[in-house]
């Protein structure tokens, strides 16, 4: 993309970046920086997509979570205090996206086979771990993503989905159970 | 389960379309990022930046990340159109999927559409009957006739075309508003103001001198009407006798009136400003005060496309079009509909690239109609969080055969039940 526009070089990242290299981004992207920007994208996307991935089971959906929470971080951004990390703040509201989304989900009960199918990853890789975690809630999922995927502790994620932390505790716990039962079953 | 495998699970469970996500999601948010310093950011930095976000370069990261973004647009997978992903970049409301063709009017009514053949009515299941040779058209309040301009001519005809009167006036014919009370019909014949009975009969002017905007009536059926004179001042008169009621300075370069609620409510617009005011009328006496009522609060640079009032006189639409920086092939302005409550703060209910050209509230103020000519589409957007729909095709749709088609005005969303 950086190609294409000749204005912003995007940066490889895969993870986590320093965080006072974060810290600098944040300021640098509050004062109009598109290259910061940039850098904070490439070193948050990746990781945003999938946990909402996870947590919505839908590809689509998942893209526009992500987008979303990129977006609303985008206009909250004079708003946001540099001193706290900017990934679990982005995370956050990925989280609590992807929550509502699959919730309505759960509500409109609106599945489309064909496109079920379209959203489901191939088979093979992860296949039986999508299976197992379609069966969880919607909640129980997001704590699973929050604690094993972006590797929060147990009171990041009460403070992130604005539980009390015994709540996250047990989720955790009921889902590791029930994810265990599914994919034993599989086998 | 095990943690460590699942952990080991949960990173590599391939996410479909991943890369391509990233891509167009990087369009989406650097074009967002743009759009928000060329709009100025908000708080103290933000106000230190704004004098700085109408320089060359500020502009140029825009006009940037709009070619990263149709980048993005020509990357995006099959099936998801250009529309889509133009409208995610801005829109609180996303454009809707387009249907083909207009095969019914989301959420009932009929349309009344000029073409350059003439008005069409559009029926609630999207069959269309052009009514003839005519300029301009109104609905009556029920939507049981038609008024109808040729030249000198103004004409009752019915929804399916049949004429059922017509007078000539003295002058090139107008703005033909029928009265809430169904019994008069307002138009201008040049500059003068005349009100006719709805059967044709005892046409005549009520004032001379009259500004070219659209009269509008007191919503309740009173015989009052408002018009902007040729000095540039808002009146009111009975419309019975031309006897003035109130008149103040209207808004400057003032083209459109409306006049809606229970008739507390009078809208107008210009190409640069909006001001809703607010009208007291004694109950026993023939007297209206015109107070100044409010300037609705514009974006810096924002010119005024169109403006509607809906029918509870409530929420009023503005559609705004905001010059862009020239890129080859890139949209030259982006179009914002924002909505203005009673008192309150706006809420922007759409935003795209290029020119939308106009705005009609349905007839029981749920939706809004906004025109689309650059996609050749209307979108009917409700204002609330569910989705619109869109209609595609629009142009050809109101004029069959042909292969160039101009894009068609709606003239009338029909009818408020009473």
């Amino acid at each position: 993309m950086g190609a294409e526009s000749g204005a912003i070089e995007r940066v490889e990242w895969n993870g986590p970046i320093p965080a006072r290299r974060e810290r600098q981004l944040v300021k640098e992207a509050q004062r109009g920086s598109e290259q910061a920007l940039a850098d904070l994208y490439a070193a948050h996307w990746r990781r945003a997509h999938r946990a909402a991935y996870l947590i919505v089971q839908d590809a689509a959906a998942a893209e526009d979570v992500a987008q979303d929470a990129f977006l609303a971080a985008i206009g909250a951004l004079d708003r946001f205090d540099r001193r706290r990390p900017f990934g679990p703040w982005l995370h956050r509201i990925v989280a609590n996206r992807a929550i509502d989304w699959a919730r309505r989900e759960a509500l409109r009960r609106r599945v489309d086979a064909i496109e079920e199918s379209e959203a489901r990853p191939p088979e093979g890789i992860g296949e039986d771990l999508m299976e197992a975690l379609a069966e969880l809630p919607a909640d129980q999922r997001a704590a699973v993503v929050l604690r094993y995927l972006l590797e929060y502790s147990p009171g990041e994620i009460a403070e992130m989905l604005e539980l009390p932390r015994g709540t996250v505790n047990s989720r955790l716990r009921r889902a590791l159970d029930r994810l265990g039962e599914l994919l034993e079953a599989e086998r | 389960m095990n943690e460590p495998k699942l952990r080991e699970l949960l990173r590599e469970v391939p996410v479909p379309g991943a890369e391509e996500a990233e891509r167009r999601g990087f369009a989406v948010v650097a074009a967002a990022f743009a759009e928000r310093q060329a709009a100025g950011v908000r708080g103290t930095s933000g106000r230190r930046r704004a004098a700085r976000s109408r320089t060359p370069p500020r502009r140029l990261a825009l006009a940037l990340a709009l070619a990263a973004l149709a980048a993005a647009l020509i990357l995006s997978p099959a099936g998801a159109s250009v529309r889509h992903w133009v409208g995610e970049v801005f829109s609180d409301k996303v454009p809707p999927r387009v249907r083909p063709g207009l095969a019914r009017t989301p959420g009932g009514g009929r349309l009344l559409v000029a073409s350059a053949a003439g008005p069409w009515v559009v029926q609630p299941d999207g069959s269309r009957r052009l009514l003839g040779d005519y300029e301009e058209a109104t609905w009556s309040p029920r939507g049981l006739f038609v008024a109808a301009v040729s030249g000198r001519t103004l004409s009752a005809v019915e929804p399916d075309g049949t004429p059922h009167w017509s007078l000539t006036a003295p002058g090139r014919v107008s703005d033909p508003h029928w009265s809430p009370s169904r019994f008069r019909i307002a138009y201008r014949a040049g500059s003068q103001l005349r009100v006719a009975f709805a059967d044709g009969s005892s046409d005549r002017a009520i004032a001379a001198g009259t500004a070219p905007v659209s009269p509008a009536w007191m919503p309740l059926g009173v015989a009052e009407l408002a018009y902007v004179d040729s000095h540039g001042r808002l009146r009111i008169a009975e419309s019975e006798t031309g006897r003035g009621l109130a008149s103040v300075a209207a808004l400057p370069g003032v083209d459109e009136i409306e006049w809606g609620g229970h008739g507390e409510v009078l809208l107008e617009s210009s190409p640069a400003a909006v001001r809703v005011r607010r009208l007291r009328s004694a109950k026993l006496a023939l007297e209206v005060e015109i107070e100044p009522g409010r300037r609705l609060p514009l974006p810096a640079g924002a010119g005024v496309r169109d403006a509607a009032l809906s029918p509870d006189g409530r929420t009023v639409a503005v559609l705004l079009s905001t010059p862009l920086a020239s890129i080859a092939g890139g949209p030259r302005t982006r179009s914002t509909v924002l909505l203005f409550g009673p008192d309150g703060p706006s809420r922007r209910l759409l935003t795209v690239p290029g020119d939308l050209s106009e705005l009609a509230f349905s007839p029981d103020g749920g939706r809004l109609l906004v025109a689309w000519p650059e996609a050749d589409e209307w979108l009917f957007l409700p204002l609330g969080r569910s989705k619109g729909e869109a209609v595609g095709n629009v142009a050809r749709a109101f004029a069959p055969g042909q292969r160039a088609a101009e894009f068609p005005r709606v003239e009338g969303w029909c009818c408020r039940a009473r």
